[in-house]
C-alpha cells in the first residue's frame, strides 16, 4: 500500500526510525489487550506513529469514572455507554485514516487468546488484571511473540518487556506469585492518577518502536517508578531455571484455566463470582479498602460493599454476588475492579 | 461436607454403584443388543437386568414397558412430545418443574391446550377443580408426584382413578419420589411414569427412564440406529427398542441396577420411615430458629424431606453460600426451576427458598448441624 509518509517526517528524521524503521512500523500489527488508561494512551501513540494496523481487545463499556485517565473517550462515550473498543476505534479513525484499526469486543480468556493474537507482531498490555497477564504470557512464549507488560496503580508503575528468546526471563520469572491472590489493591479501591499510566504507557510504547523496528536498544529489565515520592530505578530479573513456562514450555493458564468463572443466579438480577483457586479473604481489610469508595458492612459471613453503580455481596471465600450487572461479563470487570482479579 | 441436597441428585451412592459402574466400563463393555459377541450380549444382560428390576420396584406387567432416557427431563419430553397432538387438552398443576411446563409451553405453539390447577401447598392439587378442569378433548393429565420445591405430595391415587374413570392419559414425574415412596402403576392406573435414576434410585447421573403402560401409541422422539430390524428405512415399532435409537449407557444402566437392587433390598417403605423422622427433626428445629420461615405441608404431614425456607433479611442465595462456604453444608437456593411453585409461595420475586433435602443416608447429627448454622446464621443477622 503506497502511503504518505510525510505525516511521520518528525518521527523519521529520528535517525534509529528513518524511512526503513517507518515502512516496518506500517508492516506491523499489534494487539492491545485492555483498553483503558493504559491501552488508550498505548494506542493513541502507536496509531499517530503510524503502527500499520492496530487491534484493539476490551470488554468494558466507557463510563464518566473513565475519562479522569483514559483519554481518548469523550463524555458522549460515556453517556451512550459505548464498548471501550469500539469508542476507542472512532476516535482512532479519525486521528489516522490511513491504518486500520480493528476492535474485538470481548472478555479475555484462555480459549480465545490465541486466536486473538494470531499474526501479530507485538502484544501490549492494557489489563489491570494478573490472571489475563499470565494467559497472555503463556499464549505470547507458546507463539513465540513478544509482549509487554504494563502496571499502574496510584503513582506507581511497572514495566517489562518479555521477549521470545531462549535466555530471557517471562513475567512468571518476575512474578512467581502473580495470581495467587484473589483480593489485592485496584485502581477502584486505592486509585490511580492519569499521570500514572501516561506514563508506563509511553514506556510501552517506545519499546514497542523499538521491539517493532528492529532496535538493538531494547530494554532487557524492568522499569519502576513512583512518580510522587520520585523513585525511580531499574530491576534486572533473572530468568527461572525451573521456570513452568519460558524454561519448560509448560502452558497451564491455556490448558486448565485458572480464571474466574461466573453463574446466574436463578430468578434474580444477580451473577455470581466464583474465583479460581481456593483463597481466605480477610473482611476488615477488605473494608478498609473499600470504605473510602462506598458504603461497606460486614459480619461474621458476609461483606457488603455498594456505590452508586455497583451492588457486591462478599464471602470469605472469594465467592461474591455482583447485583444488577449487565451481563457475566460485566460481573467478572466488577469483580476485578474491586476486589482484584 | 454434610450434603443436604439430595433433592438436586443423590450423594453418596451405596458402594455396590460405585464398583458397578467400574466393574461394566471393564467388563461389559460391547455395544448392548448390536453385535451379538459375548461382550455385546454381558451388556444386553446386564441392561435387562437393571429393566427388570425397575418394572418390579414399580410393579409394571413386564420389564419391556421401561424404556431407558438419560434423565427425567428427557423420559417427561418423550411423554409429552410423543402422546399429545394438534387440538388436544392436557390438565396439570402449578407445582410442576420446568421439565413439564417448559415443554408443554412449546407445544402451546402446535395447538395444543394447558389448564394449570391449583395446588394448596398442604395437600397438593385439588381434586374438583381437576375434574372442573377436564374438557371433552383433554388427552392427558401430567402431575408431579412430589413437589421438588416444598415436598407436598399430589393424590396421585386418586387423579389415577379419575383418569381411568373418564378415559384420560395418565403421566406421573416421579422425580422426587422414585425409590422413596411406593409407586404401584398398575393400582395408581399410571400410564406413563417418568423417572430420573440419579435421586432416590441412587444411581449415576445421566441415567433415567420412562414407564410405557402396554400398548400405549406413543411416538418415539430420538430416530435412529436400534440395533434390530435394520433393513426398515423407517423406525421399527418394537418396544421398548424403538425408544431407545443410538448406544445407551451401559456402565451407567448397570450402576442404576444396583442402586435400585439396594432400595428393593432395603425396602421402599422403611426408606420413607426413615425420611419421614428425618424431615419432622428437621421441621421441629426450625421452627425454633427466630426469623426463619417455613414453606410447604405442616409438621408430620405425609410429605418428602424437601423442605423449602426463607429467613427474614438474609438473600437465599447468599445464605446457601454461608452455609457452604462457613459450615461445608450443601443445600440449593433459588427457584429450583419451578417458578409457578414459587408463585404459590411469595417468592417468586425475592431470590425463592433455600432447599434443605436430606435423605435416608443422612443421620439425625447431620440435621442438627444444619439447624445449628442456621441458628448461627440467623443471629447474626442481614443488614
Amino acid at each position: 500500500m503506497m502511503q504518505n509518509l510525510n505525516r511521520y517526517s518528525r518521527q523519521m528524521v529520528f535517525y534509529e526510525i528513518g524511512q526503513k524503521g517507518q515502512e516496518r512500523l506500517l508492516a506491523s500489527k499489534v494487539a492491545v489487550i485492555g483498553v483503558g488508561a493504559l491501552g488508550t494512551a498505548i494506542s493513541n501513540l502507536l496509531c499517530r506513529a503510524g503502527v500499520g494496523h492496530i487491534k484493539l481487545v476490551d470488554r468494558d463499556y466507557v463510563e464518566l469514572s473513565n475519562l479522569q485517565r483514559q483519554t481518548l473517550f469523550n463524555e458522549e462515550d460515556a453517556k451512550n455507554s459505548l464498548p471501550k473498543a469500539v469508542a476507542a476505534a472512532n476516535h482512532l479513525r479519525q486521528i489516522n485514516s490511513s491504518i486500520m484499526i480493528e476492535p474485538v469486543v470481548t472478555d479475555v480468556n484462555p480459549w480465545n487468546i490465541e486466536s486473538l493474537i494470531e499474526g501479530c507482531d507485538l502484544v501490549l498490555d492494557g489489563t489491570d488484571n494478573m490472571g489475563i497477564r499470565l494467559i497472555i504470557n503463556d499464549a505470547c512464549l507458546k507463539l513465540r511473540m513478544p509482549w509487554i507488560y504494563g502496571g499502574a496503580i496510584t503513582t506507581t508503575g511497572m514495566s517489562m518487556n518479555i521477549l521470545p528468546e531462549e535466555e530471557a526471563p517471562c513475567f512468571r520469572c518476575a512474578f512467581p506469585n502473580a495470581g495467587l491472590h484473589a483480593s489485592h489493591d485496584t485502581c477502584s479501591t486505592v486509585g490511580v492518577l492519569g499521570m500514572t499510566t501516561h506514563i508506563v504507557a509511553s514506556y510501552q510504547a517506545t519499546e514497542a518502536l523499538k521491539i517493532l523496528t528492529g532496535s538493538e536498544d531494547i530494554r532487557r529489565n524492568l522499569i519502576y517508578m513512583d512518580i510522587w515520592s520520585n523513585a525511580m530505578g531499574y530491576r534486572d530479573i533473572k530468568k527461572n531455571p525451573d521456570c513452568p513456562t519460558c524454561s519448560h514450555h509448560e502452558f497451564t493458564f491455556l490448558s486448565q484455566p485458572r480464571t474466574s468463572y461466573t453463574t446466574s443466579l436463578c430468578g434474580k438480577d444477580a451473577v455470581q463470582v466464583i474465583p479460581f483457586g481456593e483463597t481466605s479473604i480477610d473482611f476488615s481489610s477488605i473494608a478498609k479498602k473499600l470504605s473510602p469508595i462506598g458504603t461497606v458492612k460486614f459480619n461474621k459471613f458476609m461483606l457488603s460493599f455498594s456505590d452508586s453503580r455497583v451492588e457486591i455481596n462478599l464471602f470469605t471465600d472469594g465467592r461474591a454476588i455482583i447485583k444488577h450487572a449487565k451481563d457475566e461479563n460485566a460481573a467478572k470487570s466488577i469483580y476485578s475492579e474491586y476486589i482484584g482479579s | 461436607m454434610i450434603y443436604l441436597d439430595n433433592a438436586a441428585t443423590s450423594f453418596p451412592k451405596p458402594e455396590s454403584v460405585y464398583l458397578a459402574s467400574d466393574y461394566a466400563l471393564r467388563n461389559l463393555s460391547g455395544n448392548p443388543g448390536r453385535s451379538g459377541h459375548k461382550l455385546s450380549l454381558s451388556a444386553r444382560n446386564a441392561i435387562e437386568e437393571t429393566r427388570a428390576l425397575i418394572a418390579k420396584l414399580i410393579t409394571a406387567s413386564k420389564p419391556d414397558e421401561i424404556v431407558f432416557a438419560k434423565n427425567a427431563t428427557e423420559s417427561l419430553n418423550l411423554a409429552l412430545k410423543g402422546i399429545l397432538r394438534p387440538g388436544d387438552h392436557v390438565i396439570t398443576s402449578t407445582l410442576e418443574h420446568n421439565s413439564v411446563t417448559r415443554p408443554l409451553e412449546e407445544l402451546k405453539d402446535h395447538g395444543i391446550t394447558v389448564t394449570k390447577v391449583h395446588c394448596s401447598l398442604e395437600y397438593g392439587a385439588d381434586l374438583n377443580a381437576i375434574e372442573a378442569a377436564i374438557l371433552p378433548q383433554t388427552k392427558l393429565m401430567v402431575f408431579t408426584h412430589v413437589s421438588n420445591v416444598t415436598g407436598t405430595v399430589n393424590p396421585i391415587y386418586e387423579i389415577g382413578h379419575l383418569c381411568r374413570k373418564r378415559g384420560i392419559l395418565f403421566l406421573v414425574d416421579a422425580a422426587q419420589s422414585i425409590g422413596i415412596f411406593p409407586i404401584n402403576v398398575q393400582d395408581i392406573n399410571i400410564d406413563l411414569l417418568a423417572f430420573p435414576g440419579h435421586k432416590g434410585l441412587l444411581g449415576p447421573q445421566g441415567t433415567g427412564g420412562l414407564y410405557i403402560r402396554d400398548g400405549l401409541e406413543i411416538s418415539p422422539l430420538i430416530y435412529g440406529g436400534t440395533g434390530s430390524q435394520s433393513e426398515l428405512t423407517h423406525q421399527p415399532k418394537d418396544t421398548p427398542g424403538c425408544f431407545e435409537s443410538g448406544t445407551l449407557n451401559t456402565a451407567g444402566i448397570h450402576a442404576l441396577g444396583k442402586g435400585v437392587q439396594y432400595a428393593l433390598d432395603k425396602g421402599i417403605n422403611t426408606i420413607q420411615k426413615e425420611e419421614a423422622v428425618l424431615a419432622d427433626h428437621l421441621i421441629l428445629g426450625l421452627l425454633e430458629i427466630p426469623r426463619i420461615k417455613i414453606y410447604g405441608p405442616s409438621l408430620s404431614s405425609y410429605r418428602s424431606t424437601v423442605v423449602s425456607i426463607t429467613i427474614a433479611g438474609i438473600d437465599p442465595s447468599e445464605c446457601a453460600i454461608i452455609l457452604d462456604n462457613a459450615f461445608d453444608i450443601a443445600v440449593r437456593a433459588g427457584l429450583h426451576c419451578a417458578p409457578d411453585a414459587h408463585t404459590i409461595l411469595g417468592t417468586i420475586c425475592s431470590g425463592g427458598t433455600l432447599r434443605i433435602s436430606p435423605n435416608h443416608l443422612n443421620c439425625i447429627s447431620d440435621i442438627d448441624a444444619c439447624l445449628e448454622a442456621l441458628k448461627e446464621i440467623s443471629a447474626e443477622g442481614g443488614w
